[in-house]
């Protein structure tokens, strides 16, 4: 600030410095907006990109919660529309125009040099607005995913197990969506059970130990062999029968 | 002369007979002890980022489940083979190259005990090929250990082992950094070291308390593997494991910064505004950054909640605000510094005005605004108790620390990596071009990588270190298959950032082999910081006599940022409780 500045800012009236602040302000958001060299496209560029991004992530999310604002479902547009937009904007369209203006000799060229960034804004305002209002799928992230779809029922049955004499007997609460139960110890498998209701025996001496401990793993597997549940148990803290 | 090995001449710059010579572009009188292991170190942690990068491609290719690479049982084979390569060997080979720059390079001084050093990084090579060696030949019932080997799960003896030897041999490589402070404070007991050197050594000592603490949780539970005693506490595990775990992460942060002090003064003509409250800062590091790994103890039922608390709502904030104090010092010394330099038109003519086509300066820069918006931010958040909740085990966690040691501490490293080869290895770089465009092209594709990693958790919950959740989760009638628009920008995003590690090191080891040799000093003058470096000891100029409203602006766009991410996750927190409903 020059001296001279200084003294203006002692005499004028709070009103009139507001305005100036805020005209000087609208400048240098001006220049910032046609500010054209190559790290000033990429700066706007990407600010943009990611700004986009979170406005349409961030939207989306408080959208999610089920808190209706119709504020948020613009911001969500406008956010979207951004992450392209915004990159287009600053990297093709203002330095095209700055081009144009000075390049340009025919009137309709002109008329679009002097133009371009008004109508660059409304179309993507009005993008924006249909959006907006009218949301198209991809801008639309699906948060209520409805449970017990196609993927099939929950299996999550208990496993008991007790020992006795040697030996341990295990037994699951439910079979349903089990093809088969596969019990391995280190890299072995002790038992493999193909029939319902998947009840198994197995001897401790079976069993190798890790870490000082006899241990087991029961996976439940579905009829594509895909491991469904895991089970992993420890001899010692099996309860006796 | 060369030596023998030296097949690639890559050790051979022209010393003076007392084995000194001067960098034309830092003005620095380099050893050629010092400078031969500072390029030894390097180029191992290279070799470590480009082997723990082709475990980037099999990892990022599973969880994008439309590729679906791995099976569960390898996903986690190669997830742990791509966090040990990247996480620990490549950041920890640099860390120890970035002490030698930081304590004998930058104070003059040739490197005592070389011997030692040598020795540090062949225990340290030894111990990383143990690790890997263990993890690759991980078969049941050994669990492959990613970087939470907890008790009592079983894993491999061989892993312990190397994650032991590693870790005495870092130990052993911090050796003569530490004996150079001893040499310097004891030769010059009222000089104060410079701002680097000063967060060199606070580095160090972070780094030891991290790596102490390492010991305590490997050797009893190697001792426990083994069964020589029976029975280890692995609560007790876990709080000494998060020593190492979070502490060897908050060496990378320090030493990080170290780099932006560096590079920026260097390259940009950044300079410190305030010593004191730089300085000031580092110190805030050494008592509290150390708390930040409470984070991963927050869901843990083994701590109290007063632990929790005192661990993450208090004395945390210590090591937050040492943070924020540098996010404005750093800009604000670059700002003075290039306005300083005629270089600052307007309210960000110094920024735009700097050398962006310096590989240097951009990965600086880029570092610096991505560990700051993504990478901060969100670790302030997850070590809050209430907010972690949301974060926890989510794939948002694994968002959070790409955008601070990839983001950040990796950025920043490779841009290291530029420097050293144009003024250690002595190479131009293979092409210009590339190497300009390099750290644009990688920070943006692993910038959109990292964001969909924290979108897919925090938006959907999904877990991390899982194989599959989109398609599947077995057994189950829960679907996250609506996150998989986000996978598929995700699984695009990380195979371009992958790209751009891969253009990374193409340059570097090109450069390194067929670059032009740099002749003389004119070679590296585009290097230097307009005006020289000599600008900055001016006492009749002094920089905080520069405005820095610029930095002023991008400080307020940065706390905007802060408060708008913090309300939205504390709203959405308060309405998952239904407080007030």
């Amino acid at each position: 600030m020059t001296h001279s500045d200084a003294d203006a800012d002692a005499t004028a009236s709070p009103l009139s410095f507001v305005r100036r602040v805020l005209v000087q302000a609208w400048r240098d958001l001006l220049s910032v907006y046609y500010a054209n060299t190559p790290i000033w496209r990429l700066f706007k560029s990407a600010g943009l990109l990611f700004f986009g991004f979170f406005c349409w992530s961030a939207s989306s999310l408080v959208l999610s919660y089920g808190i209706e604002w119709t504020i948020l479902e613009y911001v969500r547009a406008y956010g979207f529309v951004l992450i392209l937009w915004g990159p287009l904007t600053h990297a093709v369209i203002v330095p095209l125009v700055i081009r144009l203006r000075r390049t340009a000799e025919r009137p309709i060229v002109r008329t679009i040099a002097r133009n371009g960034s008004k109508i660059n804004i409304s179309i993507f305002l009005t993008i924006v607005l249909i959006l907006g209002t009218a949301p198209i799928s991809p801008m639309v992230l699906d948060f209520q995913s409805p449970l017990g779809n196609d993927s099939g029922t929950d299996v999550n049955p208990d496993l008991a197990c007790s020992k006795s004499g040697g030996e341990i007997d295990c037994q699951l609460s439910d079979s349903t969506g089990i093809d088969s139960v596969v019990v391995t110890s280190g890299d072995r498998e002790v038992e493999r059970v193909e029939e319902p209701p998947y009840e198994f025996t197995i001897r401790e001496a079976d069993l190798e130990e890790t870490v000082g401990q006899a241990e087991f793993v029961v996976e439940l597997r579905d009829e594509d062999g895909e491991t469904l549940r895991r089970y992993r148990r420890y001899v010692s803290s099996v309860p006796e029968a | 002369m060369a030596h023998k090995l030296d097949v690639l001449g890559l050790f051979d710059n022209e010393y003076r007979d007392d084995g000194f010579r001067t960098c034309s572009v830092t003005g620095l009188e380099i050893h050629r002890s010092v400078e031969n292991l500072v390029k030894l170190f390097g180029l191992t942690a290279v070799v470590a980022l480009l082997y723990g990068g082709i475990f980037a491609i099999t990892v990022a290719m599973t969880r994008w489940e439309v590729i679906g690479l791995l099976d569960p049982g390898d996903f986690y084979t190669h997830l742990s083979l791509h966090a040990w390569n990247l996480l620990i060997f490549w950041m920890v080979f640099m860390e120890i190259a970035i002490l030698y720059v930081g304590g004998p390079m930058v104070l003059g001084r040739r490197l005592p005990f070389t011997s030692v050093a040598k020795a540090g990084w062949l225990v340290m090579v030894a111990g990383a090929l143990l690790v890997n060696y263990a993890i690759w030949t991980t078969e049941a019932p050994n669990e492959a250990p990613l970087l939470t080997a907890y008790v009592p799960m079983p894993i491999s003896p061989l892993f312990y082992a190397g994650a032991i030897v590693f870790i005495l041999g870092t130990v052993v490589a911090a050796l003569p950094f530490f004996a150079t402070m001893w040499y310097e404070k004891r030769e010059n007991p009222r000089k104060t070291l410079p701002l680097v050197s000063f967060a060199a050594f606070v580095t160090g000592i972070i780094a030891v308390e991290a790596l102490v603490g390492g010991l305590f949780a490997f050797v009893p539970t190697l001792l426990w593997r083994l069964e020589y005693i029976q029975w280890w506490d692995a609560a007790w595990y876990r709080q000494m494991y998060w020593i190492i775990g979070h502490g060897t992460q908050q060496i990378n942060l320090v030493a990080m910064i170290a780099v932006w002090y560096f590079l920026t003064h260097v390259v940009a003509g950044a300079e410190v505004v305030s010593e004191k409250v730089s300085r000031t800062a580092f110190i805030l590091y050494l008592f509290f950054i150390n708390l930040g790994a409470a984070h991963h103890l927050l869901s843990d039922p083994a701590v109290s909640t007063g632990w929790r608390l005192w661990n993450t709502s208090y004395a945390f904030y210590g090591a937050t605000f040492a943070s924020l104090i540098h996010a404005f010092a750093i800009p604000a010394g670059i700002e003075a510094g290039r306005r300083k330099r005629g270089k600052g038109g307007g309210l960000f003519g110094w920024l735009t005005s700097a050398p962006w086509r310096d590989p240097v300066f951009s990965s600086t820069i880029f570092s610096i605004i991505l560990f700051g918006f993504l990478g901060g931010i969100t670790g302030v958040m997850m070590g809050q108790l209430q907010l972690n909740m949301t974060w926890h085990n989510t794939f948002a966690t694994v968002g959070h620390f790409h955008a601070t040691v990839v983001l950040g501490t990796t950025v920043a490293f490779m841009g290291l990596i530029f420097f050293v080869i144009r003024t250690m290895f002595m190479r131009q770089y293979v092409s210009e071009r590339l190497a300009s465009i390099q750290p644009f092209f990688y920070s943006a594709a692993m910038g959109v990588a990292v964001l969909m990693m924290m979108y897919v958790g925090i938006l959907y919950g999904v877990p991390r270190r899982t194989a599959e959740v989109v398609e599947n989760i077995p057994g189950t009638e829960f679907s996250l298959s609506a996150a998989a628009p986000l996978f598929a920008v995700f699984g695009i995003f990380a195979l371009l950032a992958i790209a751009g590690g891969i253009l990374f090191v193409l340059v570097a080891v090109g450069s390194l082999v067929f670059g032009d040799r740099v002749e003389s000093a004119d070679d590296n003058a585009d290097l230097v910081a307009d005006g020289g470096l000599g600008m900055a000891q001016d006492p009749d100029d002094p920089v905080h006599a520069y405005e820095m409203r610029g930095t002023f602006v991008l400080c307020l766009v940065f706390l905007g940022a802060f408060v708008i991410t913090y309300l939205l996750n504390w709203y959405l927190l308060t309405q998952l409780w239904s407080i007030g409903a």
